[in-house]
């Protein structure tokens, strides 16, 4: 599923061996390079940073351009310089899924991404569930489930679930507990909603099948 | 006064009783009260928002021209600060201030304390700099270990007075004597003499040991500070307490406590380590308003991980020394000596399961003394001291138990007077299947099967410590047939919003989308901290109060309306009113009120009664709950699993079944995660914690999580006028004891040691060597 081809932010870390962050770093995602102005002077083509590099992706369905820092994470960016601030950050290294979105359909842990992975990408936030304002029908599960507590895990738990719920549309049954637990093992969650979500997913795929 | 009788009990144990109501006080809900909306399982009302991602929390909040401030903090955990060398940070780009917090001569307490801190228009420009700041240190000896910081060879953490933080709403056990080198006693708590009781008597004594555990709410401590001029500053905090955050503030800056208005409209969660504008080892809110003032833009500093494992709190560790005896069913003596060390702070003690659960053993000593470390401090965190004495002590009961031969539940039988804790023993046996499940866990130890199960109870002990006065409401009928209540309490997680909503409704029987709650917010009228387990009990008669008289006065106006007295008003479930043959919907009534609004201001006064049983001799309800525990262990791995809780709690009058089991959930999963997964590991070599993050700090997550199965028990204790008491703290506190028993039960071994990990669960049998101890 990974793209190798595209900077990760534990895949840069791997490949210098430090956790120096080098100060320019080569985009290869297919088709961008060439459309990058750089603002930073004496840099190959393709290259960016270590100044702000324009980046442009759908988020939400919207088309959006920001300029960004090639060591800005995508959580950062969202957040940031996007005032999209649905998606939380908790451990900022992977740990707990708070920051989950989904990065052309797929769910990713937005801080382990650099911001300018999404070049050309699609991005949905849990901002971007919602039809025009109607709340999916594990949105409004989560409500009445009580799935939510302090409320700090469930963009990244509904965004788990989403993704879950799509895996398995086609499916036409209803989810086991099983499968939900498995799809929430990496969403931490401190104030203890994880029976509630896991109700709140098992009755929206009923409601499915 | 007038004497007004209500009926309180639980169950069918309910009887009439006469109390003085305070004057202005409605008359409590009691057990004959038939009401409508509160205690029916009500989502919350920010549901939708959170589900959406709207929902702002302090470290959502973006202003314009808001910077970012980091903190640089101390490496080592024993220093002296020789020099803050600041001009490498200065010069990276978009560093707007950098200023030391320490200055040349201060001492370093722990790895992890403040030092300097630096501000910029990006945070990954702050933590640029604030890596840049060079600060050369004078190293001093340290000691992290517990067991050797109580020693006189080790080196002393404070050198002068220890400044003591309290956390609202938490009654400690406070101070009781002068410290002996890095050990300080707490006041012990005493009755009749151990050393007769245990003359005779079958006696069982053993030593247990809990970790320090973190609080980890999913929202890292910080705060936005916004100077409006030099006089008013405004703050977003992720906060329990929006008015300690405000007086803190206020007397730091020296300003009026209204010229700081403090804003936490969401909050990911506290657990015990959110009060005042500071983290408990960090002064982020001072820091972030100094850095505003000082640049004239708004600032905003969030801890990160890191930062908040190391230096916002802990839940201290203890080696208990627990000795008790008994003749039969009953004790006859119970002692703890005990030693904890909540860093550089103060706070280890090991709560009350041992002192005043078991009332009917007539000689109790509870001795308990803080050490201190070189470590962050620890703070309050969901029913301070009560886990960690709960696991030693109940697991030491059921040890005493096997010794005498009795059943754990006989022997808690026996021993406690709780009327609400004994039913919720044996209606919980029943519905557990305690006996047969206890068979069935006999036969595979005796057999030596590999997979065992095992199971294991304990009790939960609480008080309600509802305040008086300290939440002021307004309730306004407004024009538009709305009811709004303000009141500047801020939400944790429990959903107070939706229970404040409901007393609404019920008092105006009013559907509940009518009902306006504005809160989260110093200007809204003071209010409690979310600590202790008593906001619902100390704003929601206050509500009601603020609700009823608002009505009154409603009422005033509807008779004036209908030309009729007050006393004649009828007020119909739809909303009709009549008197004297004329009528008048609500909404034309409230059409006609003169102004905007009709409103009435009202507090609540103290605590009147304390059905069924007092806390601790206090006049207040003490609150009771009782956990049934099943595990599955793999006595060939060392896997303990927790498979099911049967959590039965009393919060006296249950105001909404929905976010009440969610919070009981929440303490279940908390003790599940105390019992068998969380542990801050120091390496004490160098004094700093190996695993401050979430990956190698292990929280229990969905498949770490038992089924949880919930019984509330309304009690009515006639002790405020909604009837309401805590839940947030009780329903944590047996958790982890009542696993600690059920793996006694599997293995026939005790696991004395929290967290029960693979290796000590092994080492209990006998496979492996014992691990070395915490100290
Ligand atoms: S914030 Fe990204 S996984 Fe925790
Ligand atoms: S609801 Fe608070 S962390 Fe999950």
């Amino acid at each position: 599923m990974a793209d190798r081809s595209a900077l990760t932010r534990r895949g840069l870390f791997r490949g210098i061996g430090s956790a120096t962050v080098v100060a320019s770093c080569t985009r290869t995602h297919p088709g961008t390079a060439t459309n990058t102005p750089s603002t930073d002077a004496a840099l190959s083509p393709g290259e960016i940073g270590p100044s702000p590099s324009r980046l442009s992706f759908e988020l939400n369905g919207k088309a959006v351009q920001v300029d960004v820092e090639p060591r800005t994470t995508l959580l950062d960016a969202l957040r940031v310089d996007l005032d999209t601030t649905g998606t939380k950050k908790v451990c900022d290294r992977g740990a707990c899924s708070a920051c989950t979105v989904l990065v052309d359909g797929v769910q990713r842990n937005s801080c382990m991404m650099l911001a300018h992975d999404v070049e050309g990408r699609t991005v949905t936030t849990v901002e971007g569930l919602a039809d025009d304002g109607h709340l999916t029908v594990l949105q409004r599960k989560f409500v009445e489930h009580d799935a939510l507590q302090c409320g700090f895990c469930t963009s990244g738990m509904l965004m788990s679930c989403s993704a879950l719920l799509q895996r398995t549309a086609g499916r036409g049954s209803a989810l086991s507990k099983e499968e939900v637990q498995d799809a929430i093992k990496g969403n931490l969650c401190r104030c203890g909603t994880y029976p509630h979500v896991i109700a709140a997913v098992l009755d929206a795929s009923k409601e499915r099948a | 006064m007038a004497k007004t009788e209500i009926k309180v009990g639980f169950g069918d144990q309910v009887k009439a009783v006469s109390v003085e109501l305070p004057k202005g006080e409605a008359k409590p809900w009691d057990a004959d009260a038939q009401l409508e909306v509160v205690g029916k399982p009500i989502p919350r009302r920010d549901g939708a928002l959170k589900v959406s991602g709207r929902a702002k929390y302090t470290y959502d909040v973006n202003l314009p021209g808001m910077l970012y401030a980091a903190v640089v903090r101390s490496p080592l955990p024993a220093a002296k600060v020789v020099s803050v060398d600041t001009s490498a940070a200065e010069k990276i780009a978009g560093v707007k201030a950098v200023v030391q917090v320490a200055e040349k001569g201060d001492a370093v307490l722990f790895a992890g304390q403040d030092v300097a801190a630096v501000v910029a228009e990006r945070p990954e420009q702050a933590w640029q700099a604030a890596r840049a700041v060079k600060v050369e240190y004078e190293q001093r000896r340290f000691v992290t270990r517990l067991a050797f910081a109580a020693t006189p060879d080790a080196p002393l953490v404070h050198r002068g007075a220890v400044e003591e933080r309290r956390t609202e709403g938490h009654v400690t056990e406070g101070g009781g004597g002068d410290a002996q080198g890095n050990k300080r006693p707490l006041r012990p708590m005493k009755k009749g003499d151990v050393s007769k009781g245990l003359k005779g008597a079958t006696v069982h004594e053993a030593v247990y040991e809990t970790q320090v555990q973190t609080h980890s709410a999913l929202e890292t401590h910080g705060i936005v500070a916004r100077w409006d001029d030099d006089e008013h500053l405004t703050v977003w905090a992720s906060t329990q307490s929006i008015f300690s955050v405000r007086d803190e503030l206020a007397e730091v800056f020296d300003l009026k406590p209204t010229n700081v208005r403090v804003h936490t409209d969401y909050l990911g969660g506290g657990f015990g380590a959110k009060f005042g504008a500071s983290a408990p080892g960090s002064r982020l809110g001072t820091i972030a308003a100094r850095l505003a003032k000082q640049t004239g833009a708004p600032v905003k500093l969030m801890c990160d991980r890191h930062e908040e494992q190391v230096c916002t709190g802990n839940r201290p560790d203890s080696i208990q020394t627990v000795k008790v005896a008994g003749k039969g069913t009953a004790l006859t003596a119970i002692e703890v000596q005990s030693i904890g060390t909540a860093g550089i702070g103060t706070g280890a003690g090991v709560g009350r399961n041992a002192f005043a659960v078991y009332t009917k053993c007539p000689n109790i000593l509870v001795d308990s003394s803080d050490v201190f470390t070189n470590a962050g401090p620890g703070t309050a965190m969901r029913a301070p001291g009560h886990p960690q004495g709960a696991f030693a002590f109940e697991l030491a009961l059921d040890e005493l138990a096997t010794k005498l031969g009795v059943d754990p539940i006989e022997l808690r039988l026996a021993n406690d007077e709780h009327p609400v804790r004994l039913w919720q023993f044996e209606e919980g046996a029943k519905r557990f299947d305690w006996k047969a499940k206890r068979a069935e866990s006999k036969r595979l130890r005796e057999g030596k099967a590999r997979i065992r199960r095992g199971c294991g109870v304990a009790a939960s002990i609480w008080g309600d410590f509802g305040r008086p006065k300290a939440a002021v409401v307004t309730c306004s009928v407004l024009r538009d047939g709305s009811v709004e209540i303000r009141n500047g309490v801020q939400d944790i997680g429990t959903g107070i919003p939706t229970v404040l909503a409901q007393i609404g409704a019920e008092v105006f029987t009013r559907p509940l989308d009518t009902i306006i709650v504005r809160y989260g917010d110093s200007e809204l009228g003071s209010s409690v901290g979310s600590g202790g387990s008593q906001t619902t009990s100390s704003v929601t008669p206050a509500v009601r109060n603020a609700c009823e008289d608002a009505k009154e006065k409603f009422i005033e106006h509807v008779a004036e309306l209908l030309g009729a007295k007050p006393a004649d008003v009828s007020w119909a479930n739809d909303g009709t009113l009549s008197a004297g043959g004329a009528s008048i919907t609500f909404a034309q009534a409230c059409k006609k009120i003169p102004g905007e609004s009709i409103t009435a201001t009202a507090d609540r006064p103290a605590t009147y009664g304390n059905h069924p049983m007092p806390f601790l001799g206090a006049p207040m309800p003490q609150i009771a709950g009782v956990q049934f525990a099943e595990v599955e262990v793999d006595t060939w791995t060392g896997v303990v699993r927790a498979k099911h809780v049967l959590a039965m709690h009393d919060c006296g009058r249950v105001m909404n079944r929905l976010t009440c089991t969610s919070q009981v959930n929440g303490g279940v999963i908390l003790g599940t995660s105390y019992a068998l997964m969380e542990q801050r590991v120091m390496d004490h070599d160098v004094g700093r914690m190996l695993n401050p993050n979430l990956e190698s700090y292990k929280i229990c997550g969905a498949a770490d999580t038992p089924e949880i199965e919930v019984v509330l028990t309304d009690v009515y204790t006639g002790a405020n006028n909604t009837g309401a008491a805590g839940i947030g703290e009780p329903s944590t506190i047996p958790t982890a004891a009542a696993l600690a028993c059920a793996v006694f039960d599997a293995l026939g071994e005790p696991v004395r040691r929290l967290p029960m990990t693979p290796s000590r669960v092994l080492a209990a049998l006998g496979a492996v060597p014992a691990p070395k101890g915490l100290g």
